[in-house]
């Protein structure tokens, strides 16, 4: 868990530098690292270099076959219930949005979760949809309302002293949407300006403490961000350019601009009580990066980002 | 003749200085100074109770009509908005609950709801006046509900495009219409009551009707007085006008007696049997569209039981005490009504708590399924229709009573000047005829 390599160090810096797009503060507890006010240069977020965020828990060999989970674990847990719990959002087209054809909630994050049910039951079916709001995501998995948590949410070193999370399945990066009339080209022109994220998110901290100081508003969900953007009450929305482009695809007047200010690997969160499931869950990811799942997944939701990029290699701390 | 006769007594009754003073002083020395000075007292006290009369019938007239035609349909009015706001909000969540093309039925019914609300705010804001809190939440809402109209449209057309941002929009316009336009109504529902309250003391207008009482006392013991000291200073035991005079003051007393009686206990009926049922049952009426409400937003949240339903509990607990309430107060017709709609709320509860274990058993689409379908919708309904009839009895008999603690007062202001007018002529002939023969 501690530092083990500069050269890892080097990259985690540059990593955390903007922080991430989840709930800044995930539960109550006297100002962490990632609290602080900010610095009177820099990211306001100090970052976190006290681990290694994108390694989790090393998977068995062998997956245990579908409705035959291993007796005492939480899979056989989750198993005798039924369903399994997952926690997620409602309003992130793309990541997990609310068909309004079929009232159905969907996405990558949603597919990542029947993936999880797919393996526990052999049915994908097989799983409890229940929304959180952005910043109840890890105090969700940690009391353990969820059992599973796949919500855009990025993994660092801060959050990991709360939960468990499982290995990477996405890589987004942060960015600006504006309206397709503006002239502001990234962060550093929207000084004065009122820029919009959900509220208890490092998006907002993000902008909070910009350089270029614009003007932060809070909004409950990144939905209703858009709500305010289109309502003329924000200039822009700061956050990871995979909710950004759920965002752009539902308003033809805006574009993302701006070069990538951080990178934000997303994983799925787990409660520390049970780390056998999360090793389960990363057996299951790590077969479906081999088998071609992954790949699939991406192109069913996100082909407007482009060819399927190969998937985040699993890193592994032990 | 009277007010001539006013212009000569005035200096009797008004604290004058020295010289008049002294005059009426030496007038008591004499018998026809004696005579004069009864008159213009019997004048003056005559003339008094006759305006008084007038005035007291012609305030208690304009409170009960001020309360029968601008309070208390403020307060239906109210209602109306403020249940109808609280509908319209539920509606265009059940919508959204439904999934796909929102149902044409929802859609109706929420346009119904909405120009029901605007409606009532048009005709509610006809009886406000400017200023106070009342005139303030009215054009907080008249400002709001175009906006909350326009949230609704923009969520139900980007729903149409299968855009989620659709789902944002219809929360921001529940939350204005929670955090602002539900408020404000509920805030000028508790005015219109304050004012019917107010409206209840105008109407019985106690202060004039204490002093007419006092006048009519007073003419009538001085009557006598006069009457006898007549007997013992001319040896005739009767003066026939100023006997006729002495009826003609009863014949006033007992007629205002009548009309100010009666009207009090139509007005006590309108509270007891219009005005406060009708408050209680509009609650129970904003309590139910609550609970429905809280039901659909939490399934809408779809985040579990949170805030939404722990306020359902606590508004279920509010309204069944409600209901008992308003039973165990309200006549034969009233209690009907009311025990159907505690029926309804019974049967509605169950489901809402089926609708519960559904969805904290995971199953999500069975849960919307109950919550939305039509047994269910049904069951509210009961309530809602209950609760409604319920509402038309009791504003129905609110009118009839109003109406009949009316009556009568018109006649009282003309009634009563007219045979204060007669009394002073009786008197004044009655002293004349004594004081022609002193000349």
């Amino acid at each position: 868990m501690r530092i083990r390599a500069a050269a890892v160090a080097a990259v985690l810096t540059v990593l955390a530098a903007a922080g991430c797009s989840g709930d800044s503060t995930p539960l109550a507890r006297p100002a962490g690292p990632s609290a602080e006010a900010p610095a009177p240069a820099g990211p306001a977020t100090a970052p976190d270099t006290s681990c290694r965020p994108r390694a989790s828990l090393r998977p068995p060999a062998t997956l245990p076959e579908p409705g035959k989970m291993p007796a005492g674990s939480y899979m056989r847990t989750i198993q005798d219930r039924g369903r399994l719990v997952l926690g997620t959002g409602q309003d992130l087209l793309l990541f997990s949005s609310r068909n309004p054809f079929t009232g159905r909630i969907e996405g990558f994050d949603v597919d990542m979760g029947r993936q999880i049910a797919d393996a526990i039951f052999g049915d994908p079916d097989k799983i409890q949809i229940k929304v959180i709001p952005y910043d109840k995501r890890i105090s969700s998995a940690h009391d353990g309302s969820v059992d599973l948590v796949a919500n855009t949410l990025t993994a660092n070193c801060a959050r990991w002293k709360d939960v468990d999370f499982s290995t990477i399945y996405y890589d987004a990066a942060k960015r600006v949407l504006v309206s397709s009339t503006s002239k502001a080209r990234g962060m550093g022109d929207l000084g004065g300006r009122k820029v919009c994220a959900a509220r208890g998110s490092t998006s907002y901290d993000g902008i909070v403490s910009a350089a270029s100081k614009p003007v932060p508003v809070a909004r409950d969900t990144f939905g209703d961000c858009l709500v305010a953007f289109q309502q003329n009450e924000v200039d822009a929305i700061s956050t990871d350019d995979a909710i950004l482009a759920g965002l752009a695809a539902q308003d033809p007047f805006v574009e993302v601009v701006g070069e990538p200010l951080s990178q934000e690997p997303y994983a799925m969160a787990v409660s520390k009580e049970h780390p056998e499931f999360t090793r389960f869950v990363n057996a299951v990811l790590a077969r479906n990066r081999a088998n071609g799942t992954w790949k699939r997944t991406y192109e069913r939701w996100l082909p407007d980002l482009g060819a399927a990029p190969k998937p985040p290699a699993a890193e592994y701390r032990d | 003749m009277s007010t001539a006769q006013l212009d000569r007594a005035a200096p009797a009754v008004a604290p004058a200085p020295g010289g008049v003073l002294h005059r009426v002083r030496r007038l008591r020395h004499t018998s026809p100074g004696r005579l004069q000075l009864i008159l213009a007292v019997l004048l003056t006290l005559g003339a008094l109770t006759g305006l008084v009369a007038g005035i007291t019938a012609a305030a208690a007239r304009t409170g009960t009509d001020d309360l029968g035609e601008r309070a208390q349909p403020l307060l239906v009015e109210a209602e109306t908005i403020y249940s109808a706001l609280a509908d319209a909000d539920t509606t265009a969540a059940q919508a959204f609950l439904a999934g796909g093309l929102e149902p044409a039925e929802l859609t109706r019914r929420y346009e119904a709801d909405l120009h029901r609300a605007t409606t009532a705010l048009t005709s509610a804001a006809r009886r406000t006046a400017p200023g106070g809190p009342a005139a303030e939440a009215i054009s907080a809402l008249s400002a709001d509900i175009p906006r909350y109209a326009a949230l609704v449209a923009s969520a139900r057309a980007n729903n149409r495009q299968g855009l989620p941002v659709g789902a944002s929009y219809l929360s921001t316009a529940s939350r204005l219409s929670r955090e602002s336009l539900q408020p404000q109504a509920q805030a000028l529902f508790r005015s219109a009551q304050r004012e019917v309250d107010a409206g209840y003391s105008d109407a019985r207008s106690s202060w004039w009707t204490a002093l007419l009482v006092v006048l009519l006392l007073t003419l009538l013991v001085t009557l006598l007085l006069a009457q006898r000291h007549l007997s013992r200073a001319t040896r005739r035991t009767f003066n026939l006008p100023l006997l006729a005079a002495t009826g003609v003051t009863l014949l006033l007393a007992l007629t205002t007696a009548a009309v100010l009686a009666g009207q009090r206990a139509r007005l006590a009926d309108a509270r007891t049997d219009g005005s406060r049922p009708v408050a209680m049952l509009a609650e129970a009426r904003i309590l139910a569209l609550r609970e429905r409400g809280d039901e659909a937003l939490t399934l809408a949240a779809r985040a579990g039981e949170g805030a939404q339903e722990k306020d359902f509990d606590e508004t279920s607990r509010q309204l069944t005490g409600l209901l008992a309430d308003i039973r165990r107060q309200s006549g034969a017709a009233t209690s009907a009504a009311v025990t159907a709609a505690t029926e309804g709320h019974r049967d509605y509860v169950a489901a809402h708590d089926e609708v519960r274990a559904l969805d904290n058993s995971g199953r999500y689409d069975d849960a919307v399924e109950l919550a939305i379908g039509e047994p269910t919708t049904r069951t509210f309904t009961v309530l809602t229709d209950g609760l409604g009839r319920g509402l038309e009895d009791r504003k129905a008999d609110f009118t009839r009573e109003i109406d009949d603690a009316g009556r009568g007062l018109g006649s009282l202001t003309v009634l009563g000047p007219l045979l204060a007018l007669v009394l002073c002529v009786l008197a004044a002939a009655g002293i004349r005829a004594r004081l022609e023969e002193y000349r």
